[in-house]
């Protein structure tokens, strides 16, 4: 009987998502959401229009998918890694780092729409073609925004010790070096897999802003607002659906790595 | 005596972080000078800092009627308001959602997966096309503030009515209690903490997102201003007011968050709350 109640459960589970997915899907197709939502056809395609124009348009999607996909990755691993750091110097000055920290986490606040704009400006010298230095400005806004993230949590990972393991280590006469390689950095693991998953999705989303305002005009973020600017609302939606898949995918790749990675520790 | 004095000044947490702030002004001013030295036009670059100070206190005008800070508080005002309203309904919204999917398991379980999906797609990249579908720049700034609300709240506040312990559900079915007196007594007020979580994410986004929504039509609002003021339409000293500015709203309504979590539950203050709030969610 318990078995025969876990099994519907998990029916449900996978079942009623599937069928609230095909029926929005239905209900898109069908027209019915555009009367809900007072929008035309124009506006608001229907799903197979959406998918066939990224049939017929991969070439050009993959080139600013590929665009958009090295600012998020680039600036994911240098704000991750620049974090990483901050966080390991926080914990090793703690007095001074944990104010550092409580004012990066202030900077978290801040709008990336400020952001982008003065790294543009800032980074006007950096190349004389417009392609490299709009790319850095954009690596330079997801940078900032993943770093504060994976330093708040990589501090707390190296200093939030599991009771008496400190003590522990010191009962063996450990180095401070020794306690931060085998017991600091291993402990912090998790942690960092805490602050990806709020910097994952949070990259794309930085990137797609930051492409808004450089000045070379490449990435998919971009397209869906130079498309709409054209009225061209089929092509723009391609873009978002686009951009949808990349961020479910990065997501679907970390959780991948993490579950490896951290196979058994949680 | 005066290494014990420099010693006791910056033992305090505030006091260290006063010279992080310092350490960051002297930063952006040497970054200032460098800029002025090399640049032929440095404001549009990186300005002193007083140099914006003072364009905030200038009387000059940087449209025929207004100063500069003028039209950044006019503005900001219509990007505000809208951005205020849609985090009301948004988080009312992600409320409601969340006592829906702890009521009735059959709505979590069609809903939940959605709400974790909507969360790794880039709202933001949709603001255009909101735009396209409501015609109208107020309505579509409210809906993307909306939605972007509507997430953080409802999954936060969905774990912090999972995070009741099963003794104090026990103990109100013990005391006969029926479903809307568990969920006055019992599951909302220990759903608190977590709303407050999801209401600080969402309050600095939201503003972003007001925004955002500003710079894609010449409707008025600190987005408009901005993109107008990087193309020379006014002076640069705009944009960079309101750079500040929106730091400064972006931090401050994240304090006003936390300042109505103080008001309205003082006993429980869960930085542990928010934190497990945050694991559960994910």
């Amino acid at each position: 009987m318990k078995n025969g109640r876990s099994f519907w459960d998990q029916l449900t589970s996978i079942l009623y998502p599937v069928a609230f997915g095909v029926l929005i899907v239905t209900l898109w197709q069908t027209g019915v959401l555009h009367a809900i939502l007072g929008a035309d056809t124009f506006i608001l395609p229907l799903p197979g229009r959406i998918f066939d124009i990224i049939q017929d348009n991969q070439a050009l999607i993959m080139t600013n998918v590929q665009a958009t996909l090295i600012v998020a990755l680039g600036g994911l691993l240098l704000g991750s890694l620049v974090g990483y750091l901050l966080g390991v110097l926080a914990a090793v000055f703690s007095k001074w780092g944990k104010g550092g920290l409580t004012l990066a986490s202030a900077f978290n606040a801040i709008p990336i729409i400020a952001i982008a704009p003065i790294l543009n400006n800032l980074t006007k010298d950096f190349s004389s073609d417009a392609n490299i230095r709009s790319m850095f400005a954009k690596i330079l806004v997801v940078t900032i925004t993943s770093t504060v993230a994976m330093s708040v949590n990589a501090y707390r990972g190296l200093t939030e010790l599991k009771p008496f393991s400190l003590d522990l280590m010191k009962s063996y006469a450990a180095t401070e070096r020794q306690i931060f390689f085998k017991l600091r950095l291993p402990n912090s693991v998790p942690y960092i897999f805490t602050a990806l998953r709020v910097s994952v999705p949070g990259s794309v989303i930085s990137a797609l802003v930051s492409e808004y305002f450089a000045e070379y005009i490449i990435g998919v973020g971009r397209q869906i607002r130079e498309n709409i600017v054209l009225a061209q609302y089929a092509t723009a939606w391609a873009y978002i659906t686009v951009a949808c898949l990349m961020g479910i995918l990065m997501y679907v790749v970390l959780l991948i790595f993490e579950s490896i990675l951290l196979k058994g520790r949680r | 005596m005066k290494g014990i004095n420099f010693k006791k000044f910056f033992a305090s947490p505030r006091w260290v972080t006063v010279a992080w702030v310092v350490g960051l002004i002297v930063v952006w001013e040497i970054g200032a000078t460098v800029v002025a030295g090399v640049k032929r036009t440095p404001e549009n670059v990186l300005p002193h800092l007083y140099q914006i100070i003072g364009s905030v206190f200038s009387t000059q005008k940087a449209n025929s009627t207004q100063t500069a800070i003028q039209i950044v508080l006019a503005n900001a005002w219509v990007t505000l308001a809208r951005a205020g309203i849609g985090f009301v309904i948004g988080a009312f919204a992600g409320f409601v959602l969340a006592l829906l999917m702890s009521l009735f398991s059959a709505v979590e379980k069609m809903i939940f997966p959605y709400l974790m999906i909507i969360q790794m797609i880039p709202i933001l990249g949709m603001a255009p096309i909101v735009l396209a579908i409501t015609k109208d720049i107020d309505k579509s700034r409210i809906v993307i503030a909306a939605i972007l609300t509507f997430y953080p709240v409802a999954t936060n506040t969905l774990s912090g009515f999972k995070s009741v312990e099963r003794e104090k559900r026990e103990l109100m079915y013990s005391y006969a209690a029926n479903r809307y007196e568990v969920y006055r007594k019992l599951l909302i007020p220990s759903s608190l903490p977590y709303l407050f979580t999801g209401l600080k994410i969402a309050a600095p986004m939201a503003i972003t997102a007001s925004i955002l929504v500003d710079t894609l039509q010449g409707g008025g609002g600190l987005g408009c201003m901005m993109s107008q003021s990087l193309k020379h339409a006014m002076t640069i000293y705009v944009f960079w007011q309101i750079v500040f500015l929106s730091a400064i709203i972006g931090i401050l309504s994240y304090q006003l968050m936390a300042w109505l979590e103080k008001l309205v539950s003082p006993n429980q203050r869960g930085e542990g709350a928010a934190t497990t709030a945050k694991e559960q969610m994910q």
